[in-house]
């Protein structure tokens, strides 16, 4: 059974900020690209999502986000998910992603 | 899912030397038009115009599109590029074949070295369509744009096919009809089935992800490509068997398929939520916008009407223009900017994202450099169709080193991305990730 923590899960989402999609200029969480993050024991488990199915930018990110996560939470095992389901659209953009984008 | 499986991107040797051949024939180009403003006061057989139309379609266009599908085409069709080898090969002849045909046409040297080029370049064609149909395969969703980009890759064979006839019967004589006669075929299937098809196949994908927008339905694509393909069989039939004059009817065919791609991208337009469009997407509805115009002469080069033959040749000239440097030209010169500083990019980046800051693509290159290059081009391809038209050559010449000017600034952005490399990247250190 996964058990969801608030306090950490916003610190991963915070963490997860510092990672940039550069085509679009804004980061992963406010891109509507990460689903969920959830701990186990000592397994963090996060689950994000593409653009696009078969984006060149899939292992970029999987890989900054174990990398990110391992640093920033050193005593845990990370584990990256790519999900599909439900297809990533624009609609996820957050209201901060999109002020970021028209500020631009 | 692991990592390592998640990236289909080719290795940065298969794509790279594309873009730098690429950049160094539109200064090539360039030059040459500098060299060739008498050629365009008659017929469009003319050695120079040949010459140029070559360096424009091979070097130019059709090699920067190999290498932009390279990276592309996995994300299109979703999986790995069928084979690096097969890529490397293929530039080796399109490279070799361009600039021995370039060499053929300027001095109008129609034996074994045409011969030899023209070998050269249905051979690489051949081995894209090879690659391209074996990466489609093994896509694990058929779409609407596999379809345009496959499809246009067999009408390059076809294109490359008649091309090569041409090359030997210039100094063998075999085919039953003049030149001319196979010339527009050949020029018309290269147009509209070969750099169309696939423009409108890769836009398709990329301009709506490019402009975050969602369009729902591909009924419209769907019968853009029906369309197109409708009105270039039945041209092709027509010009070869039929013989019953239905120009117009195919041009029209042709142009109906293109507007609904306008259309297409219009909606992509109205639902965009990326409101601030770079000069990269500028670029590229500037080259949509130019797509008019081809439209309306092919309607005026095919409708038989009673025009001055000088006038009407002036027009053949200016359709000419306006299909290679105008719109497959401009969009080349937007869509750099979309593709190369993200290819750069990764191959720089990808292992540092996530420990240390990066710099995004765009400040890979020069902006400013990027908006004079933008304004030039259309100075000069302004200058040069309103040279031709009037029969001036000092015109001529005056559009001729707006597109000098281009290439120039063009190639010392294009350069100055693919020798990046990252240095004194900083670490991060945590705080407030949106500052």
């Amino acid at each position: 059974m996964e058990t969801q923590a608030p306090d950490l899960g916003q610190e991963v989402f915070e963490t997860l900020k510092y990672i940039i999609d550069p085509e679009v200029g804004i980061n992963i969480v406010d891109l509507g690209l990460v689903y969920s993050v959830s701990l186990e024991e000592d397994q963090l488990t996060v689950e994000l999502t593409l653009t696009t199915s078969g984006c060149p930018m899939g292992s970029t990110i999987v890989t900054a986000t174990e990398q990110i996560l391992l640093k920033r939470f050193p005593n845990l095992e990370v584990k990256v998910e790519l999900v599909w389901s439900p297809m990533w659209s624009p609609d996820m953009i957050t209201e901060e992603g999109l002020q970021q984008l028209n500020k631009k | 899912m692991n990592a390592a499986t998640t990236s289909n991107s080719p290795g940065k040797w298969v794509v790279l030397p594309h873009y730098a051949f690429a950049a160094l024939a539109f200064i090539a180009l360039s030059v040459l038009l500098l060299f060739s403003t008498d050629a365009f006061s008659g017929h469009y057989f003319h050695p120079k115009l040949l010459t140029l139309t070559h360096v424009a379609v091979l070097g130019w266009a059709t090699m920067i599109i190999f290498g932009a599908l390279y990276q592309l085409l996995p994300v299109v069709l979703e999986g790995r590029l069928y084979s690096e080898r097969l890529a490397l090969y293929t530039f080796g002849l399109l490279g070799t074949g361009t600039i021995l045909l370039a060499y053929a046409f300027w001095n109008f040297e129609v034996g074994w070295v045409m011969h030899l080029a023209a070998c050269c370049l249905f051979v690489s064609f051949l081995l894209f369509n090879m690659n391209v149909i074996q990466t489609a395969r093994k896509a694990p969703r058929w779409t609407i744009e596999a379809d345009f980009i496959v499809t246009s890759a067999i009408w390059l064979l076809i294109t490359g096919l008649v091309g090569l006839l041409m090359a030997v019967n210039f100094s063998m004589p075999f085919l039953p009809e003049d030149h001319m006669h196979y010339l527009k075929l050949h020029a018309h299937m290269g147009m509209a089935g070969w750099f169309l098809l696939l423009i409108i196949g890769v836009g398709a994908k990329l301009i709506p992800m490019f402009l975050l927008a969602h369009v729902h339905s591909t009924k419209k694509l769907n019968w853009s490509y029906n369309l197109i393909n409708g009105g270039l069989v039945l041209f092709v039939f027509d010009h070869m068997v039929l013989r019953l004059g239905l120009l117009t009817l195919c041009a029209a065919l042709v142009a109906g398929g293109v507007v609904l791609f306008l259309l297409y991208v219009q909606e992509a337009k109205q639902t965009m939520l990326r409101k601030d469009v770079d000069l990269g997407m500028k670029q590229t509805f500037v080259a949509l916008g130019l797509l008019a115009l081809p439209l309306v002469l092919v309607l005026v080069v095919s409708a038989n009407l009673d025009l001055p033959q000088a006038l009407m040749s002036s027009v053949y000239l200016v359709y000419g223009i306006t299909v290679f440097l105008g719109f497959i030209t401009a969009l080349i010169l937007g869509q750099t900017y979309k593709t190369l500083p993200f290819i750069v990019w990764m191959h720089a980046y990808e292992d540092h994202v996530g420990r240390f800051k990066t710099p995004l693509p765009k400040d890979l290159y020069s902006q400013n450099l990027l908006r004079w290059q933008n304004i030039s081009y259309l100075l000069g391809l302004a200058l040069l169709m309103g040279g031709v038209l009037l029969q001036q050559q000092e015109i001529i010449l005056a559009g001729a080193i707006g597109f000098t000017v281009t290439a120039t600034l063009y190639m010392i952005n294009v350069f100055q991305l693919l020798l990046h490399k990252a240095h004194n990247l900083k670490p991060f250190t945590y705080g407030n990730a949106s500052t």
